[in-house]
């Protein structure tokens, strides 16, 4: 039966420190200027409160992927499991899937070809957990069925223009707390 | 394929277990030990980059001599050659002046491991030497809690997950501890509430429920200002007469002293969040005090330490589960001391009457001449009768971290010969004569133990040495017998050895003891937590000569400090200087050591307050300059939420630049230091420097 495998990121828990992003990087011997996963940082700034907090992001193997359905040269294939996969063998370099992805995350490789997280399928066949869940150091970071989890609490990611959000993602956050700040002048200042 | 348990030697606070996988004798990967409590499978990104650092094409592979100090005309010798010259120049020195005490070491934490004090033995071995006592990191905080508890020690940190209130005071572990922080989010699943103090806003205050920002150096009132709410909420412990000593002279102390609304001022902290933070901490049981290293890192440390100490005895937290005062501890640290002493009765004879030391506090021989390791080169200089002529640097890097660059510069033209133990070229091996690189922890056997956690462990080869390589343990014998063979019984420690037995010569029968095991070899079957119970002071029986916590300490009237815990301000800037600059360390590194070994970053980073910022005309990515007295730095602005106006903040991050950090640093001491640790910290925190556009 088909489902749809997909990251959930607890926010509260994340912390930005990389250990994900190494970890793809050393596992896959990704060149020094790709990087398939990456951290964004956030900063939510209220009265006497402040959200800040990290992203970690890489592709988001989408319900409805853009890269497959602009791919020339048929490279992409969407796996039972909902996992999007990019075949190196078929890839001309057009980079159609590196400008048309509203999250970045195919990139452009030394290897003129495109390159993007491919969730690790080759552990998960054997029934290993992706490299960066693995590395995470405080389980913000996992990997679900998505077609299970209740989404009380949880934030799918949403791309910035509506158009895009067809692609379904399939990424959840848990947003974070807030950290009260109690000289809020001295520091908002 | 074929797994190995490595251990992580940096001076940190997680000490990580590693199992590292071999193919053919090639290290290709490294994970954390899913055994080891602590580490529980996970490394940091820092340590995820073994691999790479191991074979780093920039690694040092063979002995090296430079022709000319900092021109960078290297040139490949062979560690004959290199064994040859040094060990001529020792004995050169010896007839020259009649003792040996030209020959200076300054070693510290670049690795932890046991074995390399091989270094101190060395030079024990050939007699009285000059030596860097002390330490740049933790000293007036052992100090201070020293003479509170009466031994340094804290709690194992998975207590922590008890506590129902986490105060997290001027420490990162989000960057510093990252194993801390599973236990930290599981107390706080578990209902507890997380405050983080700090001078700026970091990515632990991110991660807590409130965020208290306090003025550099001003933590010690801070405490004694919550003591003071306590007080006057009737929230001290009621049994505070049974187990401390003191307290009604600390209470008359808060009564007469302090006042809040100074308190309120001075710290920059509201007096509602004093009150309100206060009745929080004295009404919550347990509620757990980490006290971070960058507190003490100012000239009043020791006294900051002692009043947070003080503040959680008065509220009744000391012993119990959960809570306490959190520093770090060497209670794990008991080993035999063999190596650094090659008189040590176990080297003779294994029946002898075996003792145990503080490794990490290194023990020098009462011949030594002991200078301050944080003014090494300013005390060095003045060693006139006899001079210091040879340096030998060993796990640092004193000219990208120490302050008084200009001293240091000073102290290498007055050397005859400067030799590095290193991996990678770095500040200090560019003003050296020779480098002699040195084995990663993945191709030596070691012992090392945690200063956070209680675990030790064995650290096993996983791999032949890179290139020719060797460990500080095989140099030490190797200087020795080119010693002895150019002069006979001219060095004590040992010619030869085997690494692995020498290094269960280092369990002593107290390590024994406390790690639960029968014999030595037992440790080779995995790393091991000592035996100690979760919560420090948990009886209440403290180790202070009374035998109490105390609030008021004889000790430290004997040493000339004030018997209680007292607030001292800290420096104050000048005009000229009016910016308080703090360095802290960053996620990717750790002081000076390599990490990243891809970084394109050729500028630091200069974290501000937008408002700060606007006053000097600095936008985002603007070049900018600080300086002070002692150097120049330029520096990229990145102005920021969560700094206060009268701080800039540098991160210790892997730069390529040209002009190193610490020529900003001068060489204030801490107040305490000396008194267990031999030599008063590194007031680092007490640096300032004015700032233009450029």
């Amino acid at each position: 039966m088909a489902k749809q495998l997909g990251f959930v990121l607890d926010a509260n828990c994340c912390l930005g420190c990389g250990a994900c992003v190494k970890a793809c990087q050393n596992h896959h011997q990704l060149a020094p200027s790709v990087s398939w996963r990456q951290i964004r940082k956030v900063e939510k700034l209220s009265n006497n409160h402040v959200q800040k907090f990290y992203l970690s992001t890489a592709c988001n193997h989408c319900g409805n992927p853009e890269c497959l359905r602009v791919c020339p040269s048929g490279a992409y294939a969407k796996r039972r499991d909902g996992i999007v996969l990019h075949r190196s063998e078929k890839c001309t370099g057009c980079k159609s899937c590196v400008a048309s992805c509203p999250f970045g995350a195919p990139q452009f490789d030394p290897t003129n070809k495109a390159s993007k997280c491919q969730l690790c399928y080759d552990r998960l066949d054997l029934g290993m957990p992706p490299v960066c869940v693995q590395a995470c150091l405080t389980g913000a970071l996992v990997l679900k069925e998505l077609d299970n989890i209740s989404e009380n609490q949880l934030l799918r990611l949403t791309a910035p223009r509506p158009s895009l959000r067809l692609t379904r993602p399939s990424v959840f956050y848990k947003l974070p707390r807030a950290t009260k700040l109690s000289n809020p002048n001295q520091i908002m200042d | 394929m074929k797994l190995h348990y490595n251990i992580c030697p940096r001076n940190c606070y997680d000490t990580c277990s590693i199992v590292s996988t071999t193919r053919n004798g090639v290290l290709i990967s490294v994970e954390g030990n899913p055994l080891h409590e602590y580490t529980s499978g996970k490394l940091c990104p820092k340590a995820l980059d073994d691999v790479k650092k191991v074979y780093s094409p920039q690694r040092i592979r063979y002995p090296m001599r430079q022709r000319g100090r900092y021109s960078g005309f290297w040139e490949r010798i062979s560690w004959d050659d290199a064994l040859d010259q040094i060990a001529k120049k020792i004995l050169g020195l010896k007839e020259q002046y009649g003792t040996s005490l030209p020959l200076a070491l300054n070693k510290y934490s670049g690795n932890f491991g046991i074995l390399h004090n091989a270094m101190e033995g060395l030079l024990t071995g050939i007699g009285a030497t000059t030596r860097a006592v002390g330490s740049p990191c933790w000293s007036a905080g052992v100090d201070a809690q020293t003479l509170d508890f009466g031994s340094f020690f804290c709690s194992d940190p998975l207590d922590m997950a008890k506590a129902k209130l986490i105060w997290l005071w001027g420490v990162n572990p989000a960057w510093t501890a990252v194993h801390q922080m599973p236990i930290i989010f599981d107390a706080i699943d578990h209902g507890a509430r997380v405050v983080c103090f700090d001078t700026h806003f970091s990515a632990t205050a991110a991660q807590a429920h409130q965020y208290i920002q306090v003025h550099p150096g001003t933590d010690g009132l801070l405490a004694l200002g919550f003591a003071k709410v306590l007080l006057k909420e009737s929230l001290i412990d009621p049994n505070l007469q049974s187990y401390t000593l003191g307290h009604k002279e600390f209470i008359h102390y808060l009564e007469t002293e302090i006042s809040l609304e100074r308190c309120s001022e001075v710290t920059g902290v509201p007096i509602t969040t004093i009150r309100e933070l206060a009745v929080e901490y004295g009404q919550t049981h347990p509620a757990c005090i980490w006290a971070g290293f960058g507190l003490q890192r100012y000239t009043n440390g020791g006294q900051t330490l002692r009043a947070i100490d003080a503040l959680g005895a008065l509220a009744g937290h000391l012993g119990e589960q959960g809570g306490g005062v959190q520093y770090a501890q060497f209670e794990t640290w008991r080993f035999s001391g063999a190596i650094q002493n090659p008189s040590h009765p176990i080297n003779s004879s294994s029946k002898a009457n075996q003792t145990s030391i503080n490794s990490l506090t290194l023990n020098p021989q009462k011949t030594d001449r002991c200078l301050n390791i944080n003014q090494f080169s300013e005390e060095a200089l003045v060693c006139t009768d006899p001079p210091v002529k040879m340096l030998w640097i060993s796990g640092r890097n004193p000219l990208s971290q120490d302050g008084n660059l200009q001293q240091w510069k000073k102290l290498i033209n007055q050397l005859d010969l400067v030799v590095v133990n290193d991996l990678f070229h770095t500040k200090s091996s560019e003003a050296a004569d020779l480098f002699l690189p040195v084995t990663t922890h993945y191709e030596h056997w070691d012992l090392n133990a945690g200063y956070w956690h209680y675990w030790v462990g064995v650290n096993e080869p996983a791999i032949l040495p890179v290139g020719e390589a060797r460990s500080d343990l095989q140099i030490a014998w190797d200087v020795s017998s080119r010693l002895n063979t150019l002069a006979p019984g001219s060095c004590t420690f040992p010619t030869s050895g085997n690494e692995k037995e020498t290094l269960l010569r280092e369990l002593s029968p107290k390590m024994l003891e406390l790690l639960g095991l029968e014999k030595p070899e037992d440790i080779l079957k995995g790393p091991i937590r000592a035996k100690f119970p979760r919560t420090s002071w948990k009886n209440r029986t403290f180790a202070t000569p009374s035998g109490r916590y105390e609030f008021f300490s004889t000790q430290a009237a004997n040493a000339h400090l004030a018997p209680l815990p007292i607030f001292v301000p800290p420096l104050a800037p000048s005009t000229n200087t009016p910016l308080r600059l703090l360095t802290p360390h960053h996620y990717s590194t750790i002081n000076s050591q390599v990490y990243t070994l891809d970084t394109n970053k050729t500028q630091y980073v200069l974290h501000l307050s937008p408002e700060l910022a606007q006053r000097y005309c600095l936008v985002s990515g603007d070049r900018a300059q600080i300086w002070n007295e002692l150097g120049v730095l330029n520096v990229i602005i990145e102005p920021e939420f969560g700094f206060s106006t009268d701080v800039v903040v540098i991160f210790q991050e892997q730069f390529d630049a040209n002009s190193p950090l610490n020529c900003l640093l001068g060489t204030p001491s801490t107040d305490m230091g000396h008194l267990f640790l031999g030599a008063r910290g590194f007031a680092l925190n007490e640096t300032f420097v004015n700032l233009k556009k450029l």
